[in-house]
């Protein structure tokens, strides 16, 4: 894996087959705990056209939904409640902006994967989408994160910790004495890639910015 | 008073009340830094320095106010925050 670079105005990242598999796993598993169709060659065939009837329905259900917070961790670090000291102005705020928050969420993720469904190491990212894929990043980190517990930024380093440990009992053959979960080691490792990747694109777009303000 | 009157009155309390509100950004363990600043950057049109500080003083004190103004002004900020996955809330001004 490589992190973003510039090539001629674009942010480029190079990632083999195996990394972009695993990347837009991801994607498409968050995209499908925000409520999206399943992305790819699964997905169900969009129908064709809503009728009235179908748009009234999902207004209603959504409007159902919106009501109650998420029972899912991961979700409510995506959808938070916006006023924890006010029922009324927390539901308000879930109503209102609940349904169109899912929406850009899973479309930034949907053209996410698509990019990296393309074939060769190359994800391309254009400078007018860099901020778009970065907030794509954080919310599969947000989600990442849920499940790895990380809460505070001691619970941050101590994964971090964590892994190097891990990685060092892996290459000594040690890693029978160590209680070591394999599970999260993994997701940890994914989870730094990702912030390692987001890192580098945020640099690139902050380049670019500084750059039209010199210009 | 004349219930026109005591609705005038009403009116103007409530758009006192209404330009109180604030939204905060919370610390959180995921959001990196320099994301965190340029989204208060490209959001809030802030400078790099202004960005900086704010970021700064999210990661250190926990949280930052970021815009004040009317309920549904901060709606839209707090909305425009969890777009970008930052973990903000809304409140009355003082509280």
């Amino acid at each position: 894996m490589r992190g973003f670079t510039e090539r001629d105005g674009v942010a480029v990242a190079e990632l083999d087959a195996d990394e972009r598999a695993v990347v837009a796993r991801i994607v498409a598993d968050v995209g499908l705990l925000l409520g999206g169709e399943s992305f790819g060659m699964n997905a169900q065939p969009e129908r064709p056209e809503r009728d009235e009837a179908d748009e009234i329905f999902a207004r209603l259900t959504g409007l159902e939904e919106t009501l109650v917070e998420p029972d899912d961790p991961a979700i409510l670090r995506l959808l938070p409640n916006a006023a924890p000291t006010d029922r009324e102005v927390a539901s308000e705020f879930r109503r209102l902006t609940e349904s169109d928050l899912r929406t850009t969420k899973v479309s930034r993720l949907k053209t996410m994967w698509e990019q990296l469904s393309e074939d060769g190491p190359d994800w391309e990212v254009r400078a007018e989408d860099a901020m778009s894929t970065a907030a794509a990043l954080t919310d599969i980190r947000l989600v990442l994160a849920s499940r790895l517990s990380l809460e505070t930024d001691e619970d941050a380093e101590r994964l971090h910790t964590e892994i190097e440990l891990a990685e060092h009992a892996l290459e000594t053959d040690a890693d029978d004495d160590l209680l070591i979960d394999p599970e999260r080691v993994w997701l940890g490792m994914l989870y730094q890639a990702l912030t390692w990747l987001q890192e580098s694109l945020i640099a690139f777009a902050m380049s670019i910015e500084e750059r039209g303000q010199n210009e | 008073m004349d219930p026109k009157e005591q609705l005038e009155a009403k009116g103007n309390v409530a758009t006192r009340l209404d330009d109180a509100w604030v939204t905060i950004v919370w610390n959180d363990p995921v959001n990196l830094m320099n994301y965190v600043t340029f989204v208060f950057q490209s959001y809030f049109g802030f400078t790099r320095d202004q960005a900086e500080a704010r970021m700064q003083e999210v990661h250190k004190e926990g949280k930052s106010v970021v815009s004040t103004g009317g309920r549904e002004k901060m709606e839209v900020d707090v909305q425009a925050m969890h777009g970008y996955g930052l973990w903000a809330t809304m409140q009355r001004s003082g509280q």
